[in-house]
């Protein structure tokens, strides 16, 4: 009995101590471990998709998760004399009244965004080698995307962090050193010339070569750089691949259509779709109404904007002394003849249009310019007039166009896409025009409200090497 | 010759009248040690004559011959004396062994309670399973030192908040260990317990004591065991109540329209338009209050019936349960049943065996709503709309939206708006007219009606083992067991759910499987040798979890008729699922070691491998030691007439905490790894799958550790009529899991390390005295209480972190080094702003300035974050409760007061309610100093006290004596009672809302936060206990 008793018991131990060694290591089945992915081509592409996934942003209402591009308007549109809040409504009302202040919780969620685009890109570019064939279209992909990133990045907040490789907690000199507007723009064209060499036009939602032409002809046209943009524009308007629709509407509601040249997909009612066009109507979303047509961008479509006006505004249902953007409506309109394109207006399938053609053709006229005050070249006036007849508008009366005029038009044109504060500082006109907007509403603006404060929190962990912008 | 007869008859006369007459015995009581016993009761059988012994054990009484004392006393067995002729009497009586060396259920064994060197509280369940609440942690409110259990979610059902001796960790988990008949369960089994068919909860609480569970004892650990059978005759036990539940109210969330048109007049002369309007509906409708509306109260009822018995080889038990709590709130409904089997038997002299078998199914619904938006509609809106209301409806404005609206219907702010006043209708054709109207969403009490949220859990418990005698000293014990749950969770959101219709309604459903097996092995080895004492265990065990879960998800629906997947829009329905596995392997010892019955040693060690952490840190060990001194052993304290006994003790002790709660399951379970998650992208209208980085990885992720020394003592006095403890502890908690906060330029915002250290420190105190204890009337009581500081020492870069939970809402929480780990950060209030600058102040009814002067505490003229400062800490300083139990004759009756002081909590449920974000609220341009007005929310307006005093429970009980007609329907006990919980319930001044203890989110950087939420309730039950 004795023995049969000893023999159980070392039995047991014995099974204790044989599964030890596996035991405590279980692999997990429904996420991969890092370590060992990144192999193929196949694995690399993943890895690309999710920079594109990091563009679309969350759609939920939690502040810890990343919106990245869902929470643009706020930083571009609201900032303008095109938009505001129609309550005055939580944080966003600082924008529109130039008080923001570096706690902002919008502010610090764009940045956090897009340096984690940033950091998607990087993976991409430190895993190449496992890309075979595909590198090189990797390669233009990824810098092409993080040159985007950047472009954002420096137009709003000045001088950044400079991140072009994947970085550790511990990397503080690299993390809080701000570096100055100059060496980011270095990087952004760097980034785009090898885009545009590795890139086609086949695809609307993937980097292509025209998307890479006309941020860098954005980026040449800040720097005075006005025929290397010209150059760029004339090359995407040869290339054949785009056109204006001919119908206003159809741009946004006729999904991957002719005249996009980088969107932004989204699906409807489903996890990958998006919520700030419900933010813009009033009890649709979250917010009582943001993105609000401000009486001067109004009377500038009433006035100027031709067939696109009925299209790109109206008359709010609920409370008729305000007005709500027409573009990317995600609950229709019947009398325009717009269909919804979700059942849930908050989990709208809008594709968000980063660029397009007309664009392009006004940019064109703009490296025409040169930065004088008019031109009369008929290459500036026939791109001028191709999108000024597309929306039931006659040629430029007299010929000349004046900067007044492109801004004016392209202040319409692209009215609620996130264009005119770039436009403005751009065309270096952003300090008049804002003043003066700013006093005609009761609040003051004055040149330090061109750049959004660099988020309190990383000022905080810096411990006093990051330096904040002035005025916050 | 007749003389001496008469002599002879006289004599025998009188020698039998001194027999018949009763005669004076003079006796003394003692106990075994020779001690006198004073205040022994010295009863004469079958009569109510009685006397006790004097402060020398002495008494003297008159008897006859033939009477039979009863002499007793608490704490020894009582004895029979028959009277012949003896003139005095020596009684010893004998200890009642079951009382002084009471036995306590510790990890993988038992002690006597007299040798206990940790700190430890049993609780015996004599009465808490006729508290009419619906769980076992609900009972146990008041009855342990130092365990503070809150009520912070009040659906039936809900999970109340446990803490044992204050907030020991930051994301880590913060609940105790739960351990079925020494199985370890997860807490949510709390939810399936019986408490009928529980015996004793021993709840574990210093470092020494739970380290034995090493890893996870850092929280401490409650044990639980459940009755077992005895041998001896088959015994039925049923035990049922009935109850019902109502909600204590708040009255400054109480309005009527009558009052509110009164201030109104007092105030300004006169009334405006708006509330002459507001009084016509209300007269038409009456007012509407809201709290009647969602406290609809409720009803609870328990049936509980079991079996037990044996014989000398095999005993066992079983029981059934079924519980039905239909909750305080509209929709809320809990339900639970459950059946328990356990047997135990011989299979020889030296082996055994045993089984216990426990499965449950619990189901519960929800109120899918949030008091606070229901609370702070007006009173002048309808529930439904009526014959008397429906003609306030203005069916032409909004496009016509409300043209269809008919009696029954929802009532809807909206539909009151563009009143025509002058002609007492609704304004015609569309026109503009007077608004009343706060808010254009749809009736609130229809989000909780047209919803329907639920889960059903199904879970076994189960657990056999093998006991194994080798000889006197050494026996080995083996067990394998586990347990199974299944939670299937529905959400259901209906068409009139809310103002966007249709389009808003979904059905999510989900369900999780999770599976838990453990196997354990030890040995215990137990020895004598003269005076030394040597109880040790030492084993092994393993344990693992497996989880799998999937979801679905469809929406689309244009009807509430089908609510299943397939009424939805196909195109909607979408689909996930996901597992993850966690192990844990671990060897633990103990020995401990009791000298001459005076001098007490415990040394443990438990070594604990678990998969979470990272491959160089994936074991842990913990280590224990206390040691304790029986003082009253000693010679000098033998003599003793006031001390009896006194243990002094010391414990120091190390555990662990693994517990990471990040949000994802997957980096919970695989934290030190670098994981990718899939991630979509839509590329020319179709999805694409990416893989995304969830988080940074960091291979040496490891335990958080605690450290705690407790020093104690325990004493009884006056024969034990008065006993208790007192503990003071220190308990250092390091190694914290904290998500450090970092650039978010790396791509993340935070990484998990190990950073941080939190200290507890505090004093309990238990006290129990016999008052009374007489053979018809006795009177004990209970006085506990505990106060515990909470320090967090270090927070790594995040010292002075300012966060807060909603950013429409911002108020703020600082976690700050030298003070508790969250504490309530804002501006201090100066004064109101006088109403006479507030642009409507009479809009809407009870509603409440927004904004507030506050005090420039740096006195540089601006309010700004220089002006902030600590407001207040959401950790009460002090909880106690006091216990009464009377006896009388057949009658008992039992009180217990429990209150909790020093904690505040953030009311934002006063900022709905009194719609302080109402425009009419602000205010006006030529208001003075504007430069020092804040909102409220971001003061101390809001930050309210959270003390209160309740009256927890009143139990009045009879048990019908054993000569009337239960024992002629074989009945032993019979008892009926009469319960109530809360029935007094006070809470302080300046608290406005309706339950100080609910919080709306327990994590502890932001701790503290309350939107209204559920209320406190008070239950009265009837209910019988039938022993046969």
């Amino acid at each position: 009995m004795r023995q049969i008793k000893n023999t159980l018991l070392i039995t047991l131990i014995a099974f204790f101590f044989s599964c030890e060694e596996n035991y405590l290591d279980p692999a997990p089945t429904s996420v991969l471990s890092s370590a060992n992915y990144f192999t193929t081509p196949a694995q690399v592409e993943t890895a690309v998709f999710n920079i594109y996934d990091g563009i679309q942003g969350v759609n939920s209402t939690s502040t810890n998760d990343n919106h990245a591009i869902q929470f643009e308007f706020y930083l571009t549109e609201m900032r303008s004399d095109n938009t505001r809040t129609k309550s005055s409504e939580g944080e966003s009302a600082q924008f529109e009244n130039y008080t923001i202040e570096s706690t902002n919780g919008i502010v610090a969620n764009y940045y956090q965004s897009f340096y984690n685009v940033i950091y998607r890109t990087n993976i991409v570019l430190e895993n190449l080698e496992a890309a075979g064939s595909k590198a090189v279209i990797f390669e233009a992909e990824a810098k092409f995307l993080r040159a985007y990133a950047y472009y954002n990045l420096v137009n709003l907040y000045g001088d950044i962090p400079l991140i072009t490789s994947v970085i550790t907690p511990q990397d503080y000199e690299t993390s809080y050193t701000r570096k100055p507007v100059s060496e980011i723009h270095q990087l952004i064209v760097s980034d785009l010339t090898t885009a545009i060499e590795g890139l086609d036009n086949s695809s609307r939602f993937r980097a292509s070569k025209a998307a890479a032409q006309t941020i860098l002809a954005k980026v040449h046209l800040s720097l005075g750089n006005y025929s290397d943009a010209q150059k760029l524009c004339e090359s995407i308007v040869g290339s054949g691949n785009y056109s204006l629709e001919s119908n206003f509407k159809d741009i946004f509601y006729n999904e991957g259509n002719g005249e996009i040249i980088f969107a932004v997909g989204y699906v409807p009612d489903s996890q990958e779709s998006q919520n700030f066009s419900a933010e813009w109507l009033n009890a649709v979303g979250r917010t009582s109404g943001v993105n609000y047509l401000t009486n001067d961008v109004k009377s500038a479509l009433d006035e100027m904007g031709g067939d696109r006006t009925m299209y790109s505004y109206r008359i709010d249902s609920g409370q008729n002394t305000q007005n709500q953007v027409v573009k990317y409506l995600p609950d229709g309109d019947s009398s325009l003849g717009i269909a919804a394109t979700s059942s849930d207006p908050t989990r709208a399938g809008n594709d968000w249009i980063v660029l397009r053609y007309a664009d392009v053709l006004l940019l064109h006229v703009e490296s025409i310019l040169a930065g004088s005050d008019s031109t009369s070249s008929s290459a500036a006036l026939t791109s001028f007039n191709t999108v000024r007849n597309r929306a039931g508008l006659a040629d430029d009366g007299d010929a000349v166009i004046t900067k007044q005029e492109l801004m004016d038009e392209r202040r319409v044109e692209l009215a609620f896409e996130n264009h005119r504060l770039f436009d403005l500082i751009r065309l270096g006109e952003a300090q008049n025009v804002l003043s003066a907007f700013a006093s005609s509403i009761g609040a003051s603006f004055t040149s330090s409200d061109l750049l959004l404060p660099i988020p309190q929190r990383e000022i905080n962990l810096s411990n006093g090497l990051l330096t904040q912008n002035p005025g916050y | 010759m007749k003389k001496s007869y008469f002599l002879l008859i006289l004599a025998l006369i009188t020698t039998a009248f001194l027999n018949a007459q009763n005669s004076e015995v003079n006796g003394s009581v003692s106990g075994v040690d020779g001690l006198s016993i004073p205040g022994a009761n010295v009863l004469i059988q079958g009569s109510n004559t009685g006397t006790t012994t004097d402060f020398d054990g002495n008494f003297s009484i008159s008897v006859k011959s033939g009477d039979v004392l009863i002499v007793s006393y608490i704490g020894f067995l009582t004895q029979s004396i028959t009277i012949s002729n003896q003139t005095s009497l020596t009684i010893v009586l004998q200890s009642d062994a079951s009382e002084l060396d009471e036995v306590v259920v510790v990890g993988y064994g038992t002690q006597k309670k007299s040798n206990l060197t940790g700190a430890i509280s049993k609780v015996t369940n004599e009465k808490l399973d006729q508290i009419g609440v619906a769980r076992v942690d609900d009972a146990l409110i008041g009855q342990v030192s130092g365990v503070n259990i809150q009520a912070t979610e009040g659906e039936a059902g809900s999970a109340p908040t446990i803490r044992i001796r204050g907030v020991g960790s930051i994301n880590g988990g913060l609940d105790p260990l739960i351990v079925v008949d020494g199985m370890v369960v997860d807490n949510d089994y709390l939810g399936s317990l019986d408490i009928n068919d529980i015996a004793s909860f021993e709840i574990l609480k210093d470092a020494a004591s739970t380290a034995i569970y090493g890893s996870r004892g850092s929280k401490g650990v409650i044990m639980i065991t459940s009755k077992d059978g005895k041998e001896g005759k088959t015994k039925f036990r049923y035990n049922s109540f009935t109850g019902f539940k109502e909600a204590h109210q708040s009255d400054p969330y109480y309005f009527t329209t009558l009052e509110h048109a009164e201030l109104e007049r007092a105030a300004t002369g006169s009334i405006q338009d708006k509330t002459q309007y507001k009084l016509l509906l209300a007269q038409a409708g009456g007012d509407t209050n809201w709290q009647d509306i969602i406290f609809d109260g409720g009803a609870i009822n328990s049936q509980s019936f079991s079996v037990s018995g044996g014989s000398k080889r095999t005993k066992f038990s079983s029981a059934l349960n079924y519980l039905h709590d239909e909750g305080v709130l509209l929709t809320d409904d809990y339900k639970k049943y459950s059946i328990k089997l356990k047997v135990d038997t011989k299979i020889n002299d030296n082996i055994s065996f045993g089984i216990n078998l426990s499965p449950s199914v619990t189901d519960r619904t929800r109120f899918d709503g949030s008091t606070h938006d229901i609370l702070r509609q007006p009173s002048w809106l309808p529930l439904y709309l009526d014959e008397n209301t429906i003609k306030f409806v203005n069916r032409t404005r909004d496009k016509g939206k409300y043209a269809n609206a008919k009696i029954g219907d929802y009532a809807v702010q909206r539909m009151f708006d563009d009143f025509d006043l002058a002609n007492g209708v609704p304004m015609p054709n569309g026109a503009s007219g007077l608004d009343i109207s706060n808010t254009s969403n749809t009736n609130p009490a229809a989000k909780v009606l047209e919803s329907d949220r639920g889960d059903r859990k199904f879970k076994t418990y189960g657990n056999a083992y093998f006991k194994i005698k080798f000889n006197d000293n050494l026996s080995l014990r083996t067990s394998f067991g586990g347990d199974y749950q299944n939670t299937s969770y529905k959400r259901w959101r209906g068409i009139e759910h809310s103002r966007k219709g249709a389009s808003a309604a979904f059905l999510q459903l989900s369900d999780t499987n999770r599976f838990h097996m453990v196997t354990e092995t030890y040995f215990t080895y137990n020895r004598s040798i003269g005076e030394h004492e040597i109880n040790s265990v030492f084993g092994t065990g393993a344990e693992s979890w497996n989880t799998e879960f999937n979801t679905a998800y469809g929406a689309g629906y244009t009807s509430d008729l089908i609510q299943t997947l397939s009424g939805a829009d196909p195109l909607t329905i979408t689909a996930g699922s996901m597992d993850y596995k966690s192990r844990l392997l671990s060897f633990f010892a103990r020995v401990n070691y009791t000298y001459a019955n005076k001098y007490l040693a415990s040394l443990s060690v438990r070594r604990d491998g678990y998969s979470v952490f990272g491959s160089n840190q994936k074991y842990g060990d913990f280590p224990a030691l206390s040691v304790g001194w029986k003082v009253h052993q000693e010679d000098f304290l033998r003599d003793s007439e006031v001390i009896n006994s006194l243990k002094l003790r010391l414990s120091y002790g190390m555990t662990g905490n693994p517990g990471v709660d990040t949000g994802n399951d997957q980096v919970d379970n695989y934290p030190f790894l670098a994981l990718l998650a899939s991630s979509n992208a839509i590329i020319d209208g179709s999805a694409v799958t990416g893989f995304n980085s969830l988080n940074i990885s960091n291979p040496n992720l490891r335990w958080e550790r605690s450290i705690e020394i407790n020093p104690g003592i325990d004493f009884g006095l006056f024969y034990n009529k008065i006993t208790g403890s007192i503990d003071y502890y220190e308990r250092k908690s390091d190694q914290l899991l904290l998500y450090n906060p970092i650039s978010s330029t790396t791509g993340f915002n935070n990484a998990l390390v190990n950073l941080g250290e939190v200290e507890n420190k505090g004093i309990e105190l238990e006290l129990r005295s016999r008052n009374v204890s007489k053979e018809n009337f006795s009177w004990s009581s209970t006085f506990i209480a505990s106060h515990n500081k909470n320090t967090l020492l270090d927070f790594a870069d995040a010292d002075g972190q300012i966060q807060s939970i909603d950013a429409k809402r911002a108020a703020e929480w600082i976690n700050q080094v030298g003070q508790p780990i969250s504490s309530f950060y804002g501006w201090v209030v100066d004064k109101e702003i006088p109403t006479e600058y507030l642009k409507n102040p009479w809009h809407p009814i009870g509603a409440k300035a927004q904004d507030v002067y506050v005090r420039d505490l740096n006195g540089d003229g601006l309010i700004d974050d220089d002006d902030k400062t600590i407001l207040g800490s959401p950790y009460p300083d002090l909880v106690w409760s006091f216990g009464n139990e009377f006896k009388i004759g057949d009658v008992d009756l039992s009180l217990l007061f429990q209150g909790s002081h020093g904690a505040e909590v953030r009311n934002m449920g006063d900022q709905y309610i009194f719609n302080h974000f109402n425009s009419g609220q602000d205010f006006n341009s030529s208001t003075p100093n504007q430069q020092f007005i804040k909102q409220k929310i971001f003061t101390d307006a809001i930050i309210q006290d959270a003390s209160y005093i309740a009256l927890r429970n009143v139990n009045i009980g009879y048990t019908f004596s054993d000569d009337s007609i239960t024992s002629q329907l074989g009945i032993s006990k019979a008892r009926v009672y009469l319960s109530g919980q809360n029935l007094m319930y006070l809470k302080a001044d300046n608290y406005t809302g309706f339950n100080p203890e609910s919080i709306n989110n327990t994590s502890s950087t932001t701790y503290g936060y309350q939107r209204a939420g559920s209320p406190v309730f008070k239950t009265i039950s009837l209910g019988v206990n039938l022993e046969f």
